[in-house]
């Protein structure tokens, strides 16, 4: 068995975890949904999926991870393998290097817009532009669907090969040297550039005293923070922040699993989770909530804020806020501060969900870092040109439903099913607590047991109810967009073949090279 | 911003302030281990 990479510090690899979870979910999905879905009493159901899903998920990823990482496996096929020893383990171990690989290709793409307009806020590229329609079209012709303001989509592609390079150089240069380097400088730097626009938007108070004395920055928060309690016997808000908890922590991926592999074997895992948890949660909670929602309530009263959030995240974070930006003093700066956090969010995430496939190539092919990265460097950028070409007909939409959300639920479910049922609660327990730094409350136990793969399973229910069917069905899809939708499926389809031939080949090779090595020693 | 409104969010941020303080401190007090 190769040597292992190994974390260099313990405060690099919780950093690099906590990166790996923070994306640009915490700063734009979750003000989003939590405005949307009865403000303050969006959280009770928040901190139950917390404790009784989001927690337990994260703790088993991490102690999937340690026990695979101890027999050389950096990504599920292989930590699935070891852990039950059925045939079909490392099948179902692809479905997260899929999720991961997929994600990653569109990811990249929304990546590179943040990097790309933070470049845009600190030249003043945008400023002028007073409406919201004005703005829209400045995205839109951004992404290369208008040519208003871009005569080409050249400039988005600048930023895209930027992202691209910046990841893969990262990734190439390992887990000690890059990614937990990243993590040092990107964390540290994003946190700092969330509380110092935080700070600015609390002081703000109200900017418009005589025409608009209620839109303010005290009724944004009153607008995530007050609870209306009788949105609490809704299922849909308790599936929606069972649905954030999910999204916010990297749940699902195996991401947290690949990163957990290079722990050494004793480790902590315990304290590990609650650090990587609890500063996934201070960005989202308490930064995440207190910049996009207040700020627009601020500048465009409490209705057209409702307007914007219910057009979703990318509206409020890249059409409502360059407006906001233009009427701050500094507002470039701050621009440019708001979309470079971003897109730390988003690195920090990005290079997590491509570790675990070059991962697979290094393991089971033994193919050299060098190589490895390169590889899936190269069918990342012929995917991302796909996204980027067709991402006005759907395409990355498309993917980002079945690969990006309802396989996340899935491998979820696998893994609590496979580590609590399978590999046994009692060994699972044991795992979880070697080398523990705190001590996690013994419930614990059973809640993994039963309590989360039941929380997972009414949510798999509701979501393939609810979603699934009609987006199987293109239902509400327009009819240009048809094709294309298809198109992404059958990309998807072939990333999941592929890996699966890859699992039967690898697999069957090193059978042939154990069975050779037992019948020489014999 | 009503009474509901200010416990709600004094209790969350209190919690999440003191649990992210309290994890971080321990990791870095085992820093190198």
């Amino acid at each position: 068995m190769k040597k292992r990479e190994n974390w260099g510090t313990k405060i690099g690899l919780i950093l690099a975890m906590a990166g790996n979870a923070l994306g640009l979910g915490n700063f734009l999905r979750f003000p989003v949904q939590a405005a949307t879905n009865g403000g303050g009493s969006f959280m009770l159901p928040y901190f139950i999926a917390l404790l009784l899903l989001g927690i337990p998920m994260v703790i088993i990823e991490w102690a999937i991870g340690r026990y695979g990482g101890k027999y050389g496996h950096g990504s599920l096929p292989g930590m699935f393998d070891v852990m039950w020893k059925n045939k079909i383990a490392k099948y179902l171990g692809m479905l997260g290097l899929f999720s991961s690989a997929a994600i990653m290709i569109y990811y990249t793409y929304i990546e590179s817009w943040s990097l790309g307009y933070s470049f845009l806020s600190i030249t003043k590229s945008y400023f002028g532009l007073e409406s919201f329609s004005e703005m829209q079209t400045f995205l839109a012709s951004y992404q290369g669907i208008s040519d208003k303001y871009f005569s080409s989509i050249a400039t988005a592609y600048i930023f895209l090969i930027i992202t691209f390079l910046a990841n893969f150089y990262i990734l190439y240069r390992g887990v000690a040297k890059g990614i937990e380097k990243l993590a040092l400088v990107a964390m540290p730097l994003l946190l700092l550039f969330a509380i110092a626009i935080m700070i600015r938007v609390i002081t703000l108070g109200t900017p418009d005293p005589v025409n608009h004395p209620d839109w303010n920055v005290m009724t944004g928060f009153a607008y995530i923070w007050n609870p209306d309690f009788s949105m609490l016997g809704s299922a849909k808000v308790w599936l929606a922040a069972a649905g954030q908890i999910f999204f916010t922590l990297s749940i699902g991926m195996g991401t947290l699993a690949g990163y957990a592999s290079y722990l050494k074997e004793k480790d902590d895992i315990a304290l590990g989770s609650l650090a990587t948890v609890s500063l996934n949660e201070f960005a989202e909670v308490i930064l995440g909530a207190s910049i996009a929602i207040p700020i627009a309530v601020a500048f465009f009263g409490l209705t057209t804020t409702q307007e914007i959030a219910a057009g979703g995240a990318f509206n409020l974070g890249f059409v409502s806020m360059p407006l906001i930006f233009q009427h701050l003093p500094f507002g470039d700066i701050l621009g440019f501060m708001w979309f470079l956090l971003l897109f730390f969010a988003g690195i920090t995430s990005s290079v997590a969900m491509a570790q675990p496939v070059i991962a697979f190539l290094e393991e089971q092919f033994n193919f050299s870092k060098r190589k490895a990265t390169t590889i899936i460097a190269i069918i990342t950028f012929v995917c991302i040109n796909l996204v980027v070409i067709f991402f006005q007909f759907g395409f990355l939409d498309e993917m980002d439903y079945w690969s990006g959300t309802f396989t996340l639920v899935i491998i979820a479910l696998i893994e609590v099913i496979v580590f609590a049922w399978i590999f046994g609660i009692d060994k699972g327990w044991e795992e979880i607590n070697k080398g523990a730094l705190v001590k996690i409350p013994s419930v614990y136990k059973y809640i993994i047991k039963y309590i989360t793969p039941l929380y997972l399973i009414v949510i798999l229910v509701f979501w393939t109810y609810q979603d699934a069917i009609p987006i199987l069905l293109l239902e509400n899809v327009p009819a240009e967009q048809v094709p294309y939708r298809w198109m992404a499926r059958v990309l998807m389809i072939v990333i999941a073949l592929a890996l699966s031939l890859m699992i039967y080949y690898a697999w069957n090779k090193n059978k042939k090279s154990t069975n050779y090595n037992e019948n020489k020693e014999n | 911003m009503t009474l509901y409104g200010w416990i709600f969010l004094i209790v969350t941020w209190s919690f999440i302030l003191w649990l992210t303080i309290f994890s971080v401190t321990k990791v870095l007090k085992h820093n190198k281990d």
